[in-house]
């Protein structure tokens, strides 16, 4: 980690681009975003957007204003609690059998051990909304798309179930239904041979609840380690948290700006 | 002697006289599709019968790619509206071609529907209490062999009208 650290800050002081200027370029945007994340420092991307979030009217379409994300405070979450995956489920209509490895899994819970000091964390994963996510880049049909407000769907009426974006997916975040499907709810349709994965509750974040079903029950149940919010407004509890305390993105190697942060991981 | 005049106005009468039989047919004695809740359709039902797809095709696409959710030519509207319960307080599944608003049609007009593979065919309190019932009953929700998808997908087809 410091070797990348370092690495960063050298490449960092050769860049003559490093300034407090908005920085409109992709590739040096992505290149200053994969840094921060690698450093393991705060970062709240297009911060110089003051748009504040609220409920958008239900005839316009969702813009790039916002970016909605979410923080896991992995400090907070504990083993053995399984509340966000449950709720998820009840939340989508997901029933997968016990012990099965092919039932859709839109969020788990995963539990991983440093060998050398036996310090283990637990927290959830789910699909981490790249801003550049390679699910749509593979995908022949365009069925996998990227909302104008971050969030990374499946156009499910377009999918031709290839599963080329689940062996993209470096977070293992979607799944593919094998099976036909029945008692679906009208807010989430689903079905065979498709693939599916976290909509961060789009339904949720349409009708103007601004929240997803797993931050709700995670404070529900009293340990508040996820925070669900505006990337791209600096006022917005999620930016605040990542400027006091960082934040980071798994493999943020890979550059992919992720809309999921992690904190204290 | 009826001239062609009188023909075509002979004619027009009995257009709107067969419209009238087919749009009085969902109230008709005839008919077991339960009655839906509002008044009036969101648009002039004649048109819907023929143009309905137009709608909810334009709006999917508005509401996958752009968060576009307005209620009144959503799938879900119409689900909420038409499928109300029975007699028995129950609701028909899309499998009824007897009962179930839209399965009603398509069973008659040779059209399958593949919109309940993976939309809900019910409002959502209906396919709450399944849920509910099935988790009671220790079965998965997703498995219910009595209307399983894949047999709705076999009974709303044509081939429940042939075997009439």
């Amino acid at each position: 980690m410091n070797n990348v650290v370092t690495k960063a800050y050298k490449l960092l002081r050769k860049s003559k681009q490093v300034t407090d200027e908005p920085q409109t370029d992709q590739s040096k945007r992505s290149f200053v975003g994969g840094l921060v994340g690698a450093s393991g420092l705060a970062v709240a991307p297009g911060v110089m957007l003051y748009e504040t979030a609220s409920a958008k009217p239900a005839d316009e379409a969702v813009t790039n204003k916002i970016r909605w994300g979410m923080l896991v405070n992995v400090n907070q979450c504990t083993e053995d609690c399984n509340a966000c995956v449950t709720a998820c489920n009840d939340e989508h209509g997901l029933y997968p059998e016990e012990g099965s490895s092919t039932d859709s899994q839109w969020i788990r819970k995963l539990t991983v051990k440093d060998p050398s000091t036996e310090n283990t964390k637990s927290f959830p994963v789910m699909c981490q909304h790249c801003e550049d996510p390679p699910c749509v880049d593979v995908c022949p049909t365009g069925a996998s798309f990227k909302r104008e407000d971050g969030i990374v769907l499946v156009n499910m009426h377009t999918c031709i179930g290839c599963r080329y974006c689940i062996i993209a997916c470096p977070y293992k975040a979607r799944s593919f239904v094998h099976e036909v499907l029945d008692n679906q709810l009208p807010s989430t349709p689903r079905g065979k041979g498709c693939v599916d994965s976290c909509n961060m509750c789009v339904n949720k974040i349409d009708a103007g609840e601004n929240t997803t079903a797993c931050a709700q029950a995670c404070e529900k149940d009293g340990h508040q380690a996820i925070v669900f919010g505006d990337l791209n407004d600096s006022q917005s509890e999620i930016s605040k948290r990542l400027k006091d305390f960082g934040g980071t993105q798994i493999r943020a190697d890979l550059g992919l700006n992720t809309g999921v942060r992690y904190q204290g991981l | 002697m009826i001239g062609v005049k009188g023909i075509n106005i002979l004619r027009s009468v009995l257009i709107g006289l067969l419209l009238a039989v087919i749009s009085s047919a969902t109230i008709a004695d005839g008919s077991k599709v339960p009655p839906p809740k509002g008044a009036q359709c969101v648009e002039d039902p004649v048109w819907m019968r023929t143009h309905h797809f137009e709608t909810v095709l334009h709006q999917r696409d508005e509401t996958v790619l752009h968060g576009i959710r307005t209620e009144k030519h959503s799938l879900k509207n119409c689900i909420d509206c038409h499928i109300t319960p029975n007699k028995n307080g129950e609701y028909a599944r899309y499998s009824n071609s007897e009962e179930h608003f839209c399965a009603s049609c398509h069973t008659f007009a040779a059209v399958s529907v593949d919109c309940f593979q993976c939309h809900a065919d019910r409002p959502e309190s209906a396919v709450r209490e399944a849920i509910k019932q099935h988790k009671a009953n220790g079965a998965n929700p997703h498995e219910d062999l009595k209307t399983s998808a894949s047999e709705l997908i076999l009974k709303s087809s044509l081939l429940s009208a042939q075997s009439k």
